[in-house]
């Protein structure tokens, strides 16, 4: 696999500090149509000082962004010809269930699998773990759209 | 033979209305032959759900090849006729 580091990624996902939620690719299988990334939860990330001032949580929110992040970087896997004009990614229709809470030391271990991807967009089945326990799992739809 | 016939237009029937469900059409609005995306404004990212939905409901595979040629309701019953009378 290609090194995935900071500087490969920022060349597919538009998105930048302090909303960069992806700091590696673990792997990339494309048989499988799976992607494995890694975030590392700090208590340098930006949502902490107001989630909450003194008990810091990750927002769930802030989770499905990071899965859809991932799923970015498999849709631009599978389809880098796509990916290359650099459109435009828009969330369909999310359906998520959250199991753990998520706090600063956190290894964030974001799993992408693929439903269906079409050009114009798809449907993945995503999770992300800490200590191998799941702390969101969900179903992600969405578009894809050249400007 | 004759029982067949009556499953399928079962089956028609709740198509319809899951689709009606997912896309916000009434069953009415929703013909059979009326186009997706001129006539009903149903998007890209719907019919992928609309997909999504009917594979889990029948336990079959729509090719993602197929679905860029899902303009109607009418192609969806045709997919689901070659697929279910297997």
């Amino acid at each position: 696999m290609d090194n995935w580091n900071i500087e490969k990624i920022k060349e597919i996902l538009p998105q930048r500090p302090p909303f960069l939620f992806v700091d590696r690719v673990l792997e990339i299988d494309t048989n499988e149509s799976k992607i494995t990334c890694l975030k590392n939860v700090t208590i340098n990330d930006y949502f902490f000082k107001g989630h909450f001032p003194d008990r810091p949580i990750m927002p769930g929110v802030i989770m499905i962004e990071a899965l859809a992040q991932a799923s970015i970087i498999l849709f631009a896997s599978l389809k880098p010809e796509i990916a290359a004009k650099h459109p435009d990614y828009l969330f369909g229709k999310i359906e998520a269930k959250f199991s753990r809470i998520v706090t600063p030391g956190d290894k964030l271990i974001l799993e992408v699998t693929k439903g269906k991807i079409l050009n114009s967009g798809g449907i993945v089945n995503a999770q992300a773990l800490v200590d191998n326990e799941v702390a969101v799992s969900a179903r992600i739809t969405f578009g894809v759209k050249q400007r | 033979m004759a029982k067949k016939k009556v499953d399928f237009d079962k089956v028609k029937k709740d198509v319809k209305k899951t689709i009606s469900q997912i896309t916000e059409v009434s069953e009415e609005e929703l013909k059979e032959d009326a186009d997706f995306t001129n006539e009903l404004g149903i998007d890209s990212m719907m019919a992928l759900e609309m997909v999504a939905a009917i594979e889990k409901k029948y336990k079959i595979v729509i090719p993602e090849e197929d679905i860029p040629n899902i303009r109607s309701l009418k192609n969806i019953y045709s997919i689901l006729e070659k697929n279910l009378k297997k």
